[in-house]
């Protein structure tokens, strides 16, 4: 709290007080800008709509953007000013103090009672159990539901009452706050140096669960905890639609821009005789004759763009933004993707990327706890070549007990039992499991442990898996009690072992060790990991038959571990610890350094022997695999695990199939020959059986068809990725891409958690950059989760950390069928209507107004009146769209599910290709020219009068909507109809009234004659049905000619209900008439 | 950078949830408040009609469309063909004209240049028969023009008839006196004064051209109204304005009658309503039928008289006088018809067609296989 003696150079530090916030301020994006030009345009110049018309759209659109991150915001203030607020005991001058959570400052002692959160991230400085211990959980922060035990700082741990706390005058060094919920560096400067290393940091957020007093220093406050930081937002994710949405958009601007240039052009051609610019009757006033003309004609431009910017639809981003959000809740509210077992319903993360669901071309899953169960069920061990088997389970019935062990081969002799027992208690020693400490259990019986009754927590399954299966085999592990294990052997003595340095997993050595001493004084070090990261380490045990049986077992899809040894000499432990204890003080590149220790002190190990951990596929999981490829989706498999394991688990999982040709390209392919001739192999291979049959078989999934699956390790893919400096690297990646693209199923495995996100990059940027999406359940799924398109979390056993990261999560990997197939493909369809509906309506309203430049001399004339100018875009269009967009279902669900390869309907964008685009943009064009034209020769000598033509275009919309939706439910119907009479009893009061506050009344009563009028009435009909018959004929022609899946459906389930649709022709032209 | 945020309506390990705590089956509390309500809106499941449109269905309506459309097209025809429509272009450009001596006449030439124009008419007027003045290239919705106006003057406010608005201008004010009515529109009020004659053996017996009830009844009796003010006097009631300057007169001296004076002169509120397009016509008079034994107008020989005031020659201008007599759907419209006739037509075609394709090609899509 105050700086050392003797520190010249210190820099008083601001700490942020301790108050969440995780609200922002809106921010308004470029698209608003150009309203807002358009306001301060009409404010400056002198243009044909009031700075009131432009606006009033503007304000809206800002207005319900703003309530939108409002009502976001507000609920991230209520949750901020939950914790804000909550009472927090401090200890300030001896004494304990009650304050407000914000209150809190850097420095302060803090103490927490059982069951409370920790306000910020503190240094435990002492509990109030004797042992400087504490117990909490961390579920809110990863997931995990494990108990966890924190230790005090060594030197403080004997402070108990609040004098003594107070009393401390100690500096804390440490490092400037960052996110990473794993690594903690900073030293403790008390006197002498002290190491304080992650067990002594208690988190924010976190929960006591122990049943005392903890007292801590607070060192990250505020938006610096650990938790704060990890809330920063991950890099955007654009999705497919939006972009092209974008491209429209320009396009739609130059449309603009050349519309404007070429009306300012004539009309200055038209003008140039005197009688056409200023006849006698429209005569200019005197400021207005003696202004600049190059001027005048920039002031004509800008006020034609004004005039035509209805055509760039701002409504539409706000539609847009409101269907997304809206729209997400259809998914977090479908009961079939919510998970009985787990309580747990599919989230959603971010909205922005609904539609790209339905654009997926690849699937990169992991394949632990996404697509098998990560429920581990030890199957046997193998010591020295001899088989285990803990206990047979037939018809549900467990025959033989824990004790016996049934052995395969032959029984092992006299050195061979002295290597089993080593083996057992490796397994029970080398793991970071915990022993759920149940208070009530422990008074009663405490010293009679039952075996059954221990219930094993980790963070990783298989070392559950491994324990409970020795304790099968007799040998049980009971408590880690003031750093001594104890474990009950098969004579049911209690052993105890020193443990003396956890040298922890890590997914890139992919093994972890112990060091413990034993009773007797050895000093042992267990390690188990991976075979390829054991067996290069071995320097005795009977490796060939231990390598056999791990294959076979990996052969069959069970996970295999291997365990190993080595005896240590108190001299040789001495020189570990110094390594370890020094790495682990380093400041700077602490990892990379203490890598370099376990690297150097795992060696020359003996080899003990082997265990295998079944992990059963996921319900469904082969299902959806198969849905997902007849969807036209590439699956990948990208997994940690071992070759054979991961092949297996794709047989099971129907990713690859009997017929599957397999194709390696393997460390050990590569070494027999070099990496050029093996890509080159393999292309030669795929390309020869694919030219002749794929190209031509892509719509159905033909079963004759030679397909094709790739296994590729992480180091051969490296060795593809890293010959990046010279030329030839970029051809070994094409190569190596183009054997992926004519393969149905790829499989990597033994990926690093970089190398996965290495692979998605790889192929997000391909040539023709397909949409990807990344479903893992684990921590090292993240990195690939962030790099895909679209990033799916699986809420799994593994943490929360891959559901944080991700877009969405779901509880189980089945449940991805419905996320991309149903939900996918409707989002994308609601949209990429709602955008072309939404371009296609502007054009109809705004490019009548540009033939009528033609007769009115180019004087920006309206067409419309400001009101309806104004109110279009609004009110008068914008719900039924949004309606339509939120509940549009062209085909059922159940459909969509049972039939996966209408997916591929949608893929590739196509509904927003330039082909569709066009289209509408002509189907606009159309329709404003039929009703320019329709509405200039019918109703030319009757009651026509200028803005008088407001009726006409504007119904065709509804019809148009009408047209297209395939899902009338009552909401459509009150929405749409609604809207149409909205229109109507608007267009009634606005020229009913004469209204006090415009300053012209030229609508006056326009819209009742208009009304009384019999051409108009005809004339309405006609055009309606004259600019529906093209879209409609297109419409039943396609149907007719050339069908898509889609339609096929459609048409087949029409078969069934014909006299439906007739009765919604019927009721077409009966609604036209009435209208 | 407005599309980043989390759907915080559904609480997933953000901010300070406490669900899932406990050890083993935690949160059981929290399974029931989160699993989804089943309900047919949140499962999108709600009852439906599923129109599609397919050959089978449009068929009918094709045909149903082509069989209303072409008896309404052929109704509507017969009607316009009924209606009987006189048209005199008096411009006057070509020398033969009897107006041609009027065509570069200004505003304030007096006495008027007058010009009489004789005309047959083949068939006789049997119904109410409405005169119309036709404008063409006058660009009446030019932006610059309509704006030019101030409504509130015209609807009788006191304060702006005496300070009319900027839009007004260059018409607003004349030589420091409020212009009533200000604006372009006023301004260039069609001024010729027509009058109609039939010729019955070498007699000219004048035609009674009735001058209300031409304008909309809502724009005579609200939109268009006098200054209010003590007494009945216009003369008094627009003190301290001045005539526009392309006036003869007045605004106060449009008519002799009362009730059609000042801004609720008809001529001047039909006047007023611009048209939409530069080719406009506008409603002059109207000739009742006087009894139920003659026509209104008789077949035989008429003359028409004008008072040539209204120059339009010098932007290319032409004037015409129209005599149409009208029906149930209005004035004559030929188009209106025949669109109607085409159309029914062409749905017609189309359904042939539709009828043809869909059993060349029906039976081969709904027997095809469809991809599982």
């Amino acid at each position: 709290r105050e700086p050392p003696p003797g520190a010249e150079a210190y820099i008083p530090q601001r700490f942020p007080d301790n108050r969440i916030v995780s609200s922002k301020v809106p921010i308004f994006s470029f698209i608003h800008l150009d309203k807002s030009a358009e306001v301060i345009l009409c404010l400056i110049i002198d243009t044909p709509t009031s700075p009131v018309t432009s606006g009033l759209p503007l304000l809206f659109v800002i207005t319900v953007t703003a309530i939108k991150q409002g009502y976001e915001d507000w609920l991230r203030h209520k949750a901020d000013n939950a914790i804000n607020h909550c009472p927090v005991h401090f200890i300030q001058h001896g004494k304990l103090v009650r304050k407000q959570s914000r209150k809190l400052r850097v420095g302060d002692i803090v103490m927490v009672k059982e069951d409370e959160k920790f306000p910020c991230d503190l240094i435990f400085l002492s509990s109030s159990r004797g042992d400087g211990t504490c117990f909490v959980t961390t579920t809110s922060l990863d997931g995990e539901s494990s108990q966890k035990t924190y230790y005090a700082v060594q030197d403080t741990k004997a402070f108990h009452n609040e004098q003594e706390i107070d009393a401390l005058h100690a500096t804390i060094e440490c490092e400037q706050p960052q996110p990473d919920l794993y690594k903690i560096k900073e030293m403790t400067e008390y006197n002498t140096l002290v190491n304080c290393a992650l067990l002594n940091l208690l988190r924010c957020a976190i929960f006591s669960k122990t049943s005392c007093l903890i007292s801590g220093v607070a060192i990250y406050t505020g938006m610096e905890t650990k938790m704060a930081l990890n809330y920063q937002s991950k890099s955007q994710k654009r999705s497919a639609v939006e972009k092209s949405m974008n491209v429209f958009l320009v396009v739609y601007l130059c449309i603009l821009v050349s519309k404007a240039l070429i009306n300012t052009i004539l009309k200055y051609v038209w003008q140039s005789e005197p009688f056409r610019d200023e006849p006698w009757y429209n005569q200019k006033t005197e400021p207005e004759r003696k202004r600049n003309l190059f001027l005048q004609a920039f002031t004509d431009f800008l006020a034609f763009m004004v005039l035509f910017n209805y055509i760039i639809p701002v409504s539409m981003y706000v539609t847009v933004e409101m269907q997304k959000f809206l729209g997400s809740y259809f998914i977090t509210w479908d009961e079939e993707m919510f998970d009985e077992d787990t309580g747990e319903g599919p989230l959603v993360n971010t909205s922005d990327l609904n539609e790209e669901l339905g654009q997926i071309e690849y699937v990169f899953t992991d394949k632990t706890g996404t697509l098998t169960e990560n429920n581990m069920e030890f199957v046997e061990c193998c010591i020295e070549g001899h088989v285990y088997v803990p206990d047979v389970i037939c018809n549900g019935q467990v025959l033989h007990d824990g004790t016996g062990i049934d052995m395969i081969d032959s029984s092992p002799g006299g050195s061979g039992k002295e290597r089993e027992e080593l083996f057992f208690r490796a397994l029970c020693l080398c793991h970071t499991v915990q022993v759920k400490d149940d208070d009530s259990v422990d008074g009663l019986k405490k010293n009679d442990f039952s075996r059954k009754s221990c219930i094993y927590i980790s963070s990783s399954p298989d070392e559950v898996a491994l324990v409970e299966g020795i304790q099968r085999l007799g040998y049980t592990y009971l408590r880690l009690k003031d750093n001594h294990m104890e474990i009950l052997n098969r004579e049911n003595n209690i052993e105890k072992f020193e443990l003396l340095e956890v040298l922890s997993f890590d997914s890139v050595r992919r093994r972890m060790s112990v060091i413990v001493k034993s009773s007797t004084g050895d000093i042992f070090l267990f390690c188990k990991g991976a075979d390829s990261s054991i067996f290069p380490r071995v320097k005795e045990g009977k490796i060939d038959q231990v390598r056999a049986r791990v294959e076979r077992n990996a052969v069959e899809g069970l996970r295999t571990l291997c365990v190993a040894y080595k005896k240590l000499t108190a001299e040789e432990y001495s020189n570990v610890q110094k390594l370890l204890q020094s790495a682990k003080l380093a400041l700077q590149d602490r990892d990379k350094k203490l890598a370099e220790v376990y690297e150097k002190i795992e060696t020359d190990f003996i080899l003990l022997g082997a265990t295998a951990v079944e992990d059963r596929l996921q319900e469904k999981a082969a299902d959806t695999i198969e849905a997902l490829q007849k969807a036209g989706i590439k699956v990948w498999v990208l997994t940690g695990d071992k070759m054979e394991t991961a092949a297996a688990t794709c047989y099971a999982c129907k990713l690859f199939r009997r017929n599957t040709q397999l194709l390696e390209l393997t460390t050990k392919k590569i070494e027999e020959q070099s990496l050029h001739d093996v890509l080159f192999d393999l292309r030669k291979t795929v390309l020869r059986d694919n030219g002749s049959l794929t190209r031509d078989t892509f719509s159905g999934l033909s079963t004759d068809m030679q397909d094709y699956g790739l296994i590729i390790d992480g180091a051969a893919l490296s060795l593809i990725m890293k010959t990046r400096q010279d030329g030839s690297s970029s051809n070994y990646r094409d190569r190596f891409l183009e054997i992926c693209r004519n393969c149905s199923a790829v499989l990597c495995c033994r990926m690093a958690p970089l190398q996965k996100a290495q692979i998605v990059k790889l192929i997000k940027l391909s040539k023709e950059h397909p949409i990807t999406l990344a479903i893992g359940d684990g921590a090292n799924d993240v990195s690939m989760i962030l790099e895909a398109h679209v990033g799916i979390g699986v809420i799994g056993k593994e943490g929360r950390q891959a559901a944080r990261n991700s877009d969405y999560a779901i509880p189980k990997f089945k449940h991805l069928k419905k996320m991309l197939l149903v939900h996918g493909h409707f989002y994308y369809v609601r949209i990429s209507e709602l955008v072309q509906y939404f371009f296609y309506k502007n054009v109809c309203f705004i490019f009548p107004q540009f033939l009528y430049q033609f007769f009115c001399g180019f004087s920006q004339q309206t067409l419309y009146d400001t009101a309806y100018l104004t109110l279009y875009n609004i009110c008068f269009t914008s719900l039924p769209i949004l309606l339509y967009s939120l509940m549009e279902q062209h085909i059922s669900a159940e459909t969509l599910k049972r039939e996966p390869s209408l997916y591929r309907d949608v893929a590739k964008n196509a509904l927003l290709r330039w082909r569709v685009f066009i289209y509408w943009t002509f189907l606009g064009v159309f329709d404003a020219v039929v009703f320019f034209f329709g509405a200039y020769l019918l109703l030319d000598n009757t009651v026509v009068t200028s803005n008088g033509q407001v009726i006409t275009p504007y119904n065709i919309f509804f019809f148009q909507l009408a047209l297209d939706t395939h899902y009338w439910t009552w909401i459509n119907h009150f929405v749409i109809w609604g809207s149409l009479l909205f229109y109507i009893v608007f267009s009634l009061l606005w020229g009913g009234i004469i209204w006090p506050f415009l300053n012209y009344q030229r609508m006056y009563y326009v819209f009742m004659q208009m009304l009384s009028s019999g051409p108009a009435w005809l004339g309405i009909i006609l055009l309606i049905t004259v600019s529906l018959l093209p879209d409609v004929l297109k419409k039943v022609l396609c149907r007719q000619l050339w069908p898509t899946a889609t339609e096929r459906i459609q048409t087949k389930h029409q078969c069934l209900s014909v006299e439906q649709s007739t009765i919604f022709m019927l009721s077409q032209t009966s609604s036209s008439l009435s209208f | 950078g407005k599309k980043n945020y989390k759907a915080d309506g559904h609480p997933s390990g953000g901010v300070g949830v406490p669900g899932g705590g406990a050890v083993g089956g935690g949160g059981g509390g929290a399974v029931k408040t989160r699993k989804p309500d089943n309900t047919a809106f949140k499962q999108q499941r709600l009852p439906a009609w599923q129109p599609i449109l397919t050959a089978g269905t449009v068929l009918p309506a094709f045909f149903i469309i082509g069989l209303i459309f072409i008896p309404i097209g052929i109704g509507i025809f017969v009607t316009s063909n009924n209606i009987r429509e006189y048209e005199i272009d008096y411009t006057g450009t070509e020398p033969s004209s009897p107006c041609n001596k009027c065509l570069n006449v200004s505003w304030d030439s007096t006495p008027p240049c007058t010009c009489t124009i004789n005309f047959t008419l083949e068939h006789s007027f049997e119904s109410n028969v409405f005169m119309y003045y036709g404008l063409s290239n006058f660009y009446q919705n030019h932006r610059r023009y309509v704006k030019s106006r101030d409504d509130s003057q015209l609807n009788g406010d006191n304060s702006s008839l005496l300070n009319p608005s900027k839009e007004c201008e260059p018409y607003r004010t004349n030589e420091d006196k409020p212009i009533a009515p200000c604006g372009a529109i006023a301004n260039s009020m069609f001024n010729d004064t027509l009058e109609l004659y039939r010729i019955d053996n070498d007699t000219r017996t004048p035609i009674t051209l009735i001058k209300k009830g031409i304008a909309w009844w809502t724009d005579k009796n609200v939109k268009f109204r006098n200054p209010t003010g003590d007494g009945n006097n216009l003369t008094a009631l627009f003190q301290g304005t001045t005539k526009p300057v392309n006036w003869p007169k007045p605004v106060y001296m449009l008519d002799s009658e009362p009730d059609n004076n000042g801004f609720i002169n008809e001529d001047f509120i039909v006047w007023m309503r611009t048209a939409a397009l530069p080719t406009f016509r506008k409603l002059y008079r109207l000739i009742e039928r006087k009894n139920n034994l003659q026509p209104t107008l008789q077949a035989g020989k008429y003359s028409l008289d004008i008072a040539y005031n209204y120059p339009v020659h010098s932007f290319d201008g032409r004037k015409r006088m129209i005599l149409s007599t009208i029906s149930w759907m209005g004035g004559k419209n030929p188009f209106l018809g025949i669109a109607y006739i085409t159309v029914g037509s062409i749905c017609f075609f189309l359904g042939v067609v539709l009828l043809i394709i869909h059993h060349k090609y029906g039976n081969r899509n709904t027997s095809a296989d469809i991809p599982n």
